[in-house]
């Protein structure tokens, strides 16, 4: 953290230190092609995604935004550290850009590693607001690569997202293709029994759940950097290169499992910041996260880069090949994993959001259906995992519940990156005890289509108030039976992975359904920032908190970060 | 199960770099063929030492020049955080070795920034032990330093390389180039 205000303080004190590197960026209506429909969105400087930002660190940066559209806009730089009104929250860090105005950003670049900027506004970033940022390291990178490409994902959808959002606010399976159907109940009877296939639908039917509920909005075509499967995005290589690919996830709503069926892939980076390398077959990236890899070509062929969702309705592909239009096998979907007993099991427990559907339930009879379904559930579903997360990793991922339907495994039989994987290569704080714990329950009433934290959403909630200069310790509790990718601005989330001093930085925390997921935060960044599940309409309906740091390093510090309600004054 | 790294001399190496150089799998950016290795040097025979720097996770340098039938001394320092190794060998040898630091990483023996010396050291039911102390390799902790002496007999496809898993498939390796 002293590095940061250090630099900060420099930055101010100096402005020509470091080097001054100025961008222009337009915000602009534009047309986006997946190559299976066309849609009017919004981009960068003409094209979604915008142009990949490459900073150097170390230098002080100055972006002016142009906002061409008629509303307003802002520009959020995903995952960076930089002085709250920088952040570009409207409402929180600023109050947006205007139609057509100019705002100028200036921040220090007090870090290296892959991130990504978007709209925080409406659903632009959903509509196609987003791009990358590369930014070099002061020093040499720790690794050697030959050539490197950004490959991020995103999952464009044919509706606008107010369209998307109604709909789910009519219904909340507006867009869940994949529902089970009566002639699974059928083939289910057959193999269950009637009574247990019958119950087990009741269930969940009290639950306002299905099983196929893990992805809120289907219909989406998966691109890669804003090409749909067709289009083939094709990133070329000369044999014997090793290749950095910095993947980053733009999607709106979803998860996706990558892999390059014939490459081992060793990742290197997660959420910007170094990670010791872990060599993989496969991983899942969850909503705003990045992962970077390095892949060893040795042989003169096409390579499909397959990016499936994690609820299987669809996939991202492009290719890694000696030269354009060369092409490799494109796999076939996998079959859609269904929620488990398991993954309910936090629904179940903590079930105070959802009254008046659990007081309905019967619950002598959601007894005597908890051992039958449960002990079907356990065996087919935890044995079918074992085998196969067993031999190549030891243990089933503690980042999911146990028995839980969304335990990934690797198409090839091989290792499936886990959050338990991910060390910190170099430790950017001391390993200290937290100064207090705070839970967050990750709540929703899928019906009403409300997502909350602690059953509150955003526009009823308090903030959260932290002391600058705390080391607090949240407590994440996914009550709900979807996957929340957390996103906390302005600070690092320090991931739990039960390594200590090694436990890997990120910005975003994916906590499954029916997990209990902590991170620890250093509070070294006053001011107010955003802090919310990274699901574009999670997000939108309520499940989102604002968080205010109070006290500051030092009085000058405070009132050069705090320019905008400089009056304030303050103690330390 | 013995995890101990043979050196590949001999007919063996001959054939598999023959296969090597038939596939076409290296870009042709190494010595111009050869078999093995080489073999641990004698102290009197070194005509210089090479000192090599290992951080997290690369070498300085990371290129090196020899000659054929030079016998070379090198000092090798790990300045990282993390334990890391040197080792002179092909791309194939150093496939085969990562295979056995990975059992070393499962059996508990290599953790990120030490050595579990006592579990290294111990017998695994069958007379063997998962010691590393191959002489063409130094495994060293953070801040460990130790010497290597080594002949190169003759020109081959060689890499310096770091085998802890991961390590190597993120870049920690350098070329040795034969004048």
């Amino acid at each position: 953290m002293g590095k940061y205000w250090s630099s900060l303080i420099l930055a101010l004190a100096l402005p020509v230190w470091g080097q001054a590197e100025e961008y222009n960026l337009s915000v602009d209506r534009v047309m986006i092609d997946t190559g299976g429909f066309v849609k009017e969105g919004i981009g960068y400087n003409g094209a979604s995604p915008g142009p990949v930002l490459r900073f150097k660190e170390g230098e002080e940066v100055t972006i002016n935004v142009t906002n061409n559209l008629d509303e307003m806009t802002s520009i959020h730089w995903h995952g960076l550290i930089l002085p709250f009104e920088q952040d570009g929250v409207p409402g929180i860090s600023f109050p947006g850009i205007p139609p057509g105005e100019t705002f100028t950003y200036r921040f220090p670049v007090v870090q290296n590693g892959t991130y990504w900027y978007h709209s925080h506004s409406g659903f632009q970033e959903p509509a196609g607001a987003y791009g990358a940022i590369i930014i070099d390291a002061e020093g040499r990178e720790p690794y050697r690569y030959d050539r490197e490409y950004v490959v991020q994902l995103t999952d464009k959808h044919p509706h606008s997202g107010d369209r998307i959002l109604r709909n789910l606010k009519m219904s909340a399976d507006y867009y869940n293709r994949q529902q089970q159907t009566v002639g699974d109940f059928w083939r289910e009877s057959s193999e269950q029994g009637f009574l247990a296939t019958l119950r087990d639908r009741m269930m969940w039917g009290d639950m306002r759940m299905m099983k196929a509920d893990i992805e809120d909005v289907q219909g989406f075509t998966g691109l890669i950097n804003g090409k749909g499967p067709e289009q083939n995005w094709t990133g070329t290589f000369e044999p014997g290169d090793r290749v950095r690919l910095r993947f980053i996830n733009s999607s709106a709503m979803t998860y996706f499992d990558v892999r390059i069926p014939g490459l081992k892939m060793t990742v290197v980076q997660a959420d910007g910041n170094n990670v010791q390398p872990v060599t993989v077959d496969e991983f899942r990236i969850g909503v705003a996260e990045t992962y970077d890899v390095i892949v060893h070509i040795r042989d003169a062929k096409a390579f499909t880069l397959f990016a499936e969702s994690m609820g299987r309705s669809g996939y991202a592909r492009g290719t890694l090949a000696p030269e354009e239009g060369m092409t490799a096998e494109v796999p076939e979907l996998r079959e859609a994993p269904l929620l488990t007993m398991a993954d309910m099991a936090g629904h179940m427990d903590h079930g105070d959001m959802d009254h008046s559907s659990m007081e309905g339930m019967d619950h002598s009879d959601m007894e005597g259906m908890d051992h039958s379904s449960m002990e079907s559930m356990d065996h087919s579903s935890m044995e079918g995992m074992d085998h196969s997360a067993m031999e190549s990793q030891g243990n089933p991922d503690p980042f999911y519940a146990p028995g839980s339907g969304l335990v990934p495994a690797a198409a090839n039989g091989g290792k499936f990156l886990s959050y338990a994987d991910l060390k910190a290569q170099k430790p950017l704080y001391e390993e200290r005890e937290p100064t207090r714990e705070i839970e967050l329950r990750l709540t929703g009433n899928m019906e009403r289509y409300i997502w909350s934290i602690n059953g509150i959403k955003y526009e009823d909630a308090e903030p959260i108030r932290l002391q600058y200069g705390e080391r607090v310790r949240f407590k994440f509790v996914n009550e709900t039976m979807m996957t929340h990718p957390m996103h906390l601005h302005g600070m690092w989330s320090i991931l739990d992975v039960g390594e200590g001093k090694w436990n890997p930085i990120k910005h975003v925390i994916s906590v499954a359904p029916a997990t209990t997921v902590y991170m620890e935060t250093e509070v070294d960044a006053p001011g107010e920032w955003a802090f919310h599940c990274h699901l574009a309409y999670h997000h939108a309906a309520g499940m989102f908190r604002k968080i205010i740091v109070e006290g500051g390093p030092d009085e000058s510090v405070k009132s050069l970060t705090k320019a905008a309600e400089a009056q304030d004054g303050g103690e330390s | 199960m013995s995890i101990k790294f043979r050196m590949l001399v001999g007919a063996m190496a001959l054939a598999l770099t023959g296969g090597v150089y038939a596939a076409g799998e290296h870009g042709g950016h190494h010595g111009s063929g050869g078999n093995g290795a080489g073999e641990p040097g004698d102290a009197s025979d070194v005509s210089r030492t090479v000192e090599v720097v290992m951080y997290d996770n690369y070498y300085e340098p990371e290129n090196i020049s020899v000659e054929s039938g030079e016998t070379v001394r090198f000092k090798v320092w790990n300045d990282g955080a993390l334990v890391h190794e040197f080792n002179i060998g092909s791309a194939e040898m150093h496939e085969a070795h990562q295979q056995e630091m990975q059992m070393m990483v499962e059996h508990g023996v290599l953790k990120g920034d030490h050595i579990d010396h006592d579990m290294m050291n111990m017998d695994m039911g069958d007379g063997h032990s998962m010691k590393h102390d191959d002489p063409n390799s130094v495994l060293l902790e953070p801040g460990e330093s130790a010497e290597i002496i080594w002949t190169f007999t003759e020109a081959s496809d060689l890499e310096f390389a770091c085998n802890v898993p991961g390590h190597y498939q993120a870049g920690m390796y350098g070329d040795i180039e034969f004048k």
